[in-house]
Order: structure tokens, then C-alpha cells, then sequence
């Protein structure tokens, strides 16, 4: 029903001049139609998060006593049921453990990827695409095919469940689209602006750090949102290569929360899932501009 | 130790400067600095060589092998040949696993990929549609983990959201124990999922209506074509590229979906809800047979590359159609 009115609304607003005029009652409505049918859709996608919102406003009895529908009586509740999400399960170091690898994973991988990339667009290379493949190759497999060898690879060289083995993997799982980003941005700088800092003799070290660098503040800004997203919302590898507080990062910290083992009512899981996702919230009112140009880059390998 | 210290920053033009100035012709340790300075740019490769190889590509590989072998938790066991893909075959749980994940990827075509279409369709001409396409999108930036403990509240057979509207509109008869019961609970999961992917695709066809050549779609019009006839025969041919990479990343994505499952059911109950990431889960770390687990990896990849290549190609054709 909403199909057939779809092409309707695309046509009533652009297309002033050719339309003839007896269609414009009906297309009026059909219009409206499909209005209030994603103003439907919007309902249903806000309520979801409203539950997020409101439940940690409650107190567990309020909670069991009353409808999820109903509002909270006492909203500052929020604050309680959020310390004790943060106090609970390891959840609050969780936190910043995860905040941890966010960072140090985003930035070791550009560093990385920019490093290669400069040597494949810039340097006297053997194999160029080659390199490139291989490393890009990382990221065509399901992750599923990397948890075995992975896990044995962790408890035989013992980085099992510890901080530097997690940051080393957030690492490397960001590399290859760090390098497929800084590759295709370093080949559209004309290699004329690197002449001037050659003439003064700058090393190939220099020139990537002094010329180059400086240009891509836009696709690295990119690269951090992106990356730090990802491995802040990883759920499967943090479950699979750690297990203490400290280390554990924050999403199996949130299952751990809500899993059956775990006393912690509702209204405290919910206020742990609303810790958990503030940060990538915040990220996307604040920068989600670069957050979307970052989402076509990874669907079509342009920046819009 | 001193000259590959020294070697990155000079890579030879500082030191072969005052030799110039003096006049002097490159000394006899030339050749070597010259094979160094031939090695430079690979040590730009190594770092990223290095990570990527160790943590994935080696990690990769090896589970073709172990895919081969009847490992477990504590072996690493011997050859087995093709023994675990034969008992795939006749593996109960498998087959439910994979109808499950022919479940999960239908469903996501259609509602994600349809839904992101008709949104992008809609709200392309919208005033309101800046603010309509953040909250659409909101969802998104939560971790699938994130919106498996929301919906799992959803859920809730007692005091659910969904239990407790249908029960104040009048269809409590449609309530059901939404996660116990099979296929149900698959439909539910699918249901979250959409909720969560639909904003990317819907940005996606967003980007490709906006890059749509204007000359047909007027030309389409001045000959009179309108409305449905319009969006099948020339809107919907046009936006193909698109459409074709919307449509393999959605697949590629909902093949794999682990974290939402997990909070969710964990695939159960009685293994009813698994898809094939799940079941490797199950198989390789809560029952540890690691080598049918790893044959379930293998399998799972098969698919997905025949997807990819399906993906790669639709790329490349968008480059020479622009």
C-alpha cells in the first residue's frame, strides 16, 4: 500500500511544470498518505529507544510494578541505577578499558596504514597492488574463520587476557581499512606539492610527516570515529580473548550484566546499555557528518 | 644497530650531502647504502604487514586447516580429512542453523533493503527529513550487543513493550512467548536487526539518489511517464550500482550477526534460534569440538566470498558506468 504511493510523493514536489493539474487532489493525498506512514515508522523506531531512556529512570519495584509504558516517578532514580551498572559486573572499568582501545587501536592502525600507503603510492615498491591485497585481504573474511587460531595463538604466547594482546588485535583488525583509506586519499594529492620539501632535501620520513600528514586531517578524522565505533561496539572478540575485569572490554561487560548469572534488575541492565552507548550517541550528534561520508566510503570507495 | 637507526630520516640525503659539496665520488660503502636505501620502503610495509598478518591472515589460513582435523579444546588432533563437512551434512542443528541464516538473510533483504529504499524515497522530498533520517539512523551507532539487551526487554513475554500494546489494542491472541518460540524467535531477532541496519542502507540509497543523472528522469517525464511506471522503468534501473552494493553489504552483514543472537537467545532455546555464526560459536568455544567448529567457519566463508565476488563485481561495473 505504502509502495504504491512512494513514486506519488516523489513526483508531486519537483516536477511543478510537466505535471498536469487534474492529478494534484490525489497526489495530495497519496502524499499525506505516505506522511503519516513514516511518521508511523519514526514511532516505532523512537519507542526502542525511549525504553533505553526511561527504564533506568525507575527503581526496580517501580519497574515490576507498573507498565514498561508508564513514565517514572522519580527520574533522578537515573543516576542510581547508572552507579550501580558502573559499580557492578566491571562494567565501569570496562569502560575505560574499552575507551582505551578505541583510541590506541584507531591511532595505531592510521599510523600503520598511512606508513604503508605512503610506500605504495609514493615509494619505489616492488608489487605495489600486491601488498595492498594482502593486507586488504584481512577484512574479506567473516570474522568467524579468526577466533580459533586466535584463541590458541593468545593462551600459547600468553597475551591472553591482558590489555596489550586486546589493543594489539583492535589494532590489526582496523589496519586494512586504514590503508584502503589513506591509499586512495595519498593517490589524489598531485606528487608536484612534495617537490618543493624534496629541493630542500627532506627525507621520505619527512615528507610524509611534514607534507602529507598535515593534508589528510579529513580522511583521519574519518578513520578515528570509524575505527574508535567499531571496536567500542565489538562484542565477540573481547568475549573470546579476555575474561577479567580490567581487560574485558565494555560489551561483554554489558552481557555479563544482563546474563543469567547476574542479580542486577532491568532497570540496572538498561542504565549498563545506556552507559555503553552514550559514548557512539555523542560521537554521532556531535561528527556524524564525517560518520556517514565515512559509511559511503566503506560502501562504494568514494568520498562524497 | 646504529645504521638502521639512522638510515629512516637521512635515507641517504644528508649524508651524501657534504660528500657532493666536497667533491668527493660516492665512497666504497655506496653500494651498501644504496641496498638499504632499496629496502627502505618495505620497512614502511612492515608494521601493517606484520599486524595484519599475524592477528588475521595467519589466524584465517590456519582455520582452513583445523577445519580438516578433529581438534578439541585441549588437542590439536590429526587429519580427518572431510569427515567434519560429511557430518555437517547430517547434522541436525546444521540444517536448522542454515535455514536459520536463509531466514535471516531473506528477511534482511526485504525489510532493510526494502524499507531503506521506500525511506529514502519518501524522505528525499521531505522537509522534515533531515531530523527523520538521524533518528533513523540513531539505531546504528549502538552495538548490536547494545540493542540485543533492548529488544530482549521488547520482548519480555510478562510485561514486554510489544506484549503489553497488543494487549491494550485488543490482539493479546497474537501474543507468544516472542523469543521461546521457534520460528518466532528468529522473526523477532530479524525484526531488532532491521530496526538497528536500516538507517545505513537507507543513507546509502539516499547518496545514490542524489548522484542520479537528472537528464533521463526528465526526459522519462516529458514523454509521460509518472508514478509507479517512472520508479520501475527508469528511477529503479538507474539507482542499479547502488542498489547492488546496498544489497550485498546487507547480505554479507546479517550472514554474520553474532552479538544480538547471543544476548538475545544464545540460539536456543534448544539450539532453535542458531544461525551458522552462532553455531560455530557453540561448537568451537561451549562444547569445544574447535575442529567441526572451524568447518562451520569454512563453510560460512564459502558463502560469503560468493557473495563478495557478486559485490566486487557490481563495484567495479559502478566505476565504468561513472
Amino acid at each position: 500500500m505504502e509502495a504504491a504511493s512512494v513514486p506519488t510523493a516523489r513526483r508531486t514536489p519537483p516536477a511543478p511544470a510537466p505535471t498536469p493539474r487534474r492529478s494534484r487532489g490525489a497526489g495530495a493525498i497519496a502524499f499525506s498518505a505516505t506522511k503519516v506512514g513514516v511518521l508511523l515508522l519514526a514511532v516505532a523506531w523512537i519507542v526502542p529507544l525511549a525504553l533505553l531512556a526511561v527504564t533506568p529512570m525507575k527503581s526496580f519495584e517501580e519497574y515490576s510494578d507498573t507498565s514498561q509504558w508508564s513514565l517514572p516517578s522519580d527520574p533522578l532514580q537515573l543516576f542510581d541505577n547508572m552507579k550501580e551498572a558502573w559499580d557492578s559486573a566491571g562494567l565501569g572499568s570496562a569502560f575505560l578499558a574499552s575507551l582505551s582501545y578505541g583510541l590506541v587501536g584507531a591511532l595505531v592502525a592510521i599510523l600503520c596504514g598511512a606508513l604503508g600507503a605512503y610506500a605504495i603510492t609514493r615509494l619505489e615498491l616492488k608489487g605495489r597492488f600486491f601488498w595492498f591485497l594482502l593486507v586488504f585481504s584481512g577484512t574479506l573474511f567473516p570474522f568467524q574463520m579468526y577466533l580459533i587460531p586466535l584463541f590458541q595463538l593468545y593462551t600459547d604466547t600468553q597475551l591472553y587476557d591482558t590489555w596489550i594482546g586486546m589493543a594489539l588485535f583492535y589494532s590489526a583488525i582496523a589496519v586494512p581499512f586504514c590503508l584502503f583509506v589513506m591509499r586512495g586519499f595519498f593517490s589524489t594529492i598531485p606528487p608536484e606539492i612534495e617537490d618543493a620539501a624534496k629541493l630542500d632535501g627532506a627525507s621520505s620520513w619527512g615528507i610524509l610527516w611534514r607534507v602529507l600528514m598535515p593534508l589528510a586531517r579529513g580522511p583521519i578524522a574519518v578513520l578515528i570515529l570509524f575505527q574508535f565505533t567499531w571496536i567500542w561496539n565489538d562484542f565477540m572478540f573481547g568475549l573470546v580473548l579476555s575474561t577479567s575485569d580490567g581487560v574485558r572490554p565494555i560489551m561483554p561487560a554489558l552481557v555479563g550484566l544482563q546474563g543469567s548469572s547476574s542479580t542486577a534488575g532491568p532497570p540496572v541492565v538498561l542504565a549498563g546499555a545506556l552507559i555503553g552507548s552514550l559514548p557512539t550517541i555523542a560521537l554521532f550528534l556531535l561528527l556524524g557528518r564525517y560518520l556517514l561520508s565515512g559509511l559511503t566510503l566503506t560502501a562504494t570507495g568514494k568520498d562524497e | 644497530m646504529a645504521a638502521p637507526l639512522a638510515r629512516p630520516a637521512p635515507a641517504g640525503a644528508a649524508p651524501s650531502a657534504p660528500a657532493r659539496e666536497a667533491g668527493l665520488a660516492p665512497p666504497p660503502a655506496g653500494s651498501r647504502r644504496r641496498a638499504l636505501r632499496r629496502l627502505t620502503p618495505y620497512l614502511y610495509l612492515l608494521p601493517m604487514v606484520l599486524l595484519v598478518g599475524i592477528f588475521l591472515l595467519y589466524p584465517a589460513v590456519k582455520t582452513v586447516w583445523v577445519a580438516f582435523t578433529d581438534a578439541t579444546g585441549t588437542s590439536a588432533g590429526s587429519f580427518v580429512g572431510f569427515d567434519n563437512f560429511s557430518r555437517l551434512v547430517n547434522d541436525p542443528a546444521f540444517r536448522t542453523s542454515v535455514r536459520n541464516t536463509v531466514y535471516w538473510v531473506i528477511g534482511a533483504l526485504v525489510l532493510q533493503v526494502g524499507l531503506g529504499l521506500l525511506l529514502a524515497l519518501i524522505l528525499s522530498n521531505m522537509r522534515a527529513g533531515d531530523w527523520l533520517k538521524r533518528l533513523f539512523y540513531l539505531p546504528a551507532t549502538l552495538s548490536g550487543a547494545a540493542v540485543g539487551v533492548i529488544w530482549f526487554y521488547v520482548f519480555n513475554p510478562d510485561q514486554g513493550l510489544l506484549t503489553s500494546f497488543l494487549d491494550a489494542v485488543g490482539l493479546e491472541s497474537l501474543t507468544t512467548r516472542w523469543l521461546a518460540d521457534p520460528p518466532i524467535n528468529t522473526f523477532a531477532m530479524i525484526f531488532a536487526a532491521t530496526w538497528q541496519g536500516l538507517g545505513p542502507a537507507m543513507i546509502l540509497f539516499l547518496v545514490g539518489l542524489q548522484n542520479l543523472p537528472r537528464e533521463p528522469i526528465e526526459a522519462a517525464r516529458v514523454d509521460g511517464a509518472r508514478g509507479l511506471r517512472l520508479f520501475w522503468h527508469v528511477t529503479l534501473p538507474l539507482l542499479r550500482p547502488m542498489s547492488a552494493v546496498v544489497v550485498a553489504i546487507t547480505l554479507i552483514n546479517n550472514f554474520k550477526v553474532f552479538d544480538l543472537i547471543w544476548v538475545m537467545t544464545q540460539g536456543g532455546p534448544y539450539r532453535s534460534s542458531e544461525t551458522l555464526a552462532v553455531s560455530m560459536y557453540r561448537e568451537s568455544f561451549v562444547t569445544f569440538a574447535v575442529g567441526y567448529g572451524a568447518s562451520i567457519a569454512v563453510v560460512l566463508t564459502l558463502i560469503v566470498t560468493i557473495l563478495s565476488v557478486f559485490y566486487l563485481r557490481s563495484m567495479f561495473r559502478k566505476v565504468e558506468v561513472y
